[in-house]
């Protein structure tokens, strides 16, 4: 049995993204953890490059390792470290967490339908490309006009609920 | 080429340590990293769908989860600055006023 290079790349992308998002979740000091994510986010991007989602790579790159990760070390060196990598890293309750994750896995795996299973229509078309920006911008604003944006809506109530949240003084 | 089952394997994994991390973690930031694990392990099986299907819109639900993930840490953020406000360090176990 030959292996294809897509599915070489799939197998360093699905282990590297296992590997790094297991470290994320057991480093002591939260910092790594965050560097952890941003392989994860990074791979992710592999992966969607590899299903022929450009714009969805793109776009994980910027929002996610760009935005969303800077926030959140932001946040980590705002708030005090040292006490944080001292203690325990698990609650006294992780063999449960760790119980419902593997549960979680197990039911998100045997939840998936049959008719998932590749059929010879679905292969015949597999080698175009829909994953490029035109087809992507033409759906967004014609079938998913609307839930754009609502999309915009929503980030507009959290820039308004964290300017709230965060002010100093009563609400 | 990939099988789809393939991508499936691997968001139930992500998505289980994701799960691991947020209920086991005592750091409410580290609780909210693992959300976004879990955010992007749906989106790794919304792509895989959006190839198999051939249509974009599993591709446009995923720029949606992320708009929403944007949100999501701006104001769980927010959260956890007005908790550390009132009593130092960001861990969940302090946290027990609601508890009866």
């Amino acid at each position: 049995m030959d292996i294809s290079a897509g599915q070489l790349v799939f197998s360093y992308l699905a282990a590297a993204s296992v590997a790094s998002a297991s470290l994320a979740v057991t480093r002591r000091n939260p910092v790594h953890s965050a560097l952890w994510v941003l392989a994860l986010f990074l791979h992710v991007a592999g992966i969607f490059l590899l299903v022929g989602a450009e714009f969805l790579a793109g776009v994980q790159v910027i929002v996610y390792a760009g935005a969303i990760l800077v926030f959140y070390l932001f946040f980590l060196m705002l708030l005090d470290l040292p006490s944080e990598a001292a203690g325990p890293r698990f609650g006294a309750h992780w063999p449960l967490a760790a119980a419902a994750g593997l549960a979680c896995a197990i039911v998100a795996w045997y939840a998936r339908g049959a008719e998932l299973a590749p059929t010879a229509a679905r292969t015949a078309v597999e080698g175009s490309s829909s994953g490029n920006l035109s087809t992507v911008g033409m759906v967004l604003f014609t079938r998913f006009a609307l839930p754009f944006e609502i999309a915009s809506l929503i980030l507009l109530a959290a820039i308004v609920g964290a300017v709230v949240l965060a002010r100093k003084g009563e609400p | 080429m990939v099988p789809v089952d393939a991508y499936l394997a691997l968001s139930a994994v992500l998505f289980g340590i994701g799960v691991v991390g947020f209920l086991g973690r005592r750091n409410t930031i580290l609780m909210l990293v693992s959300v976004e694990i879990m955010l992007n392990a749906v989106n790794v099986s919304l792509a895989a769908f959006s190839q198999r299907m051939q249509d974009p819109s599993g591709q446009i639900l995923a720029l949606f989860v992320i708009a929403v993930a944007a949100a999501e840490v701006g104001v769980g953020l927010g959260l956890v600055i007005a908790l550390s406000r009132n009593r130092p360090g960001t861990s969940v176990e302090h946290l027990t006023q609601l508890k009866w």
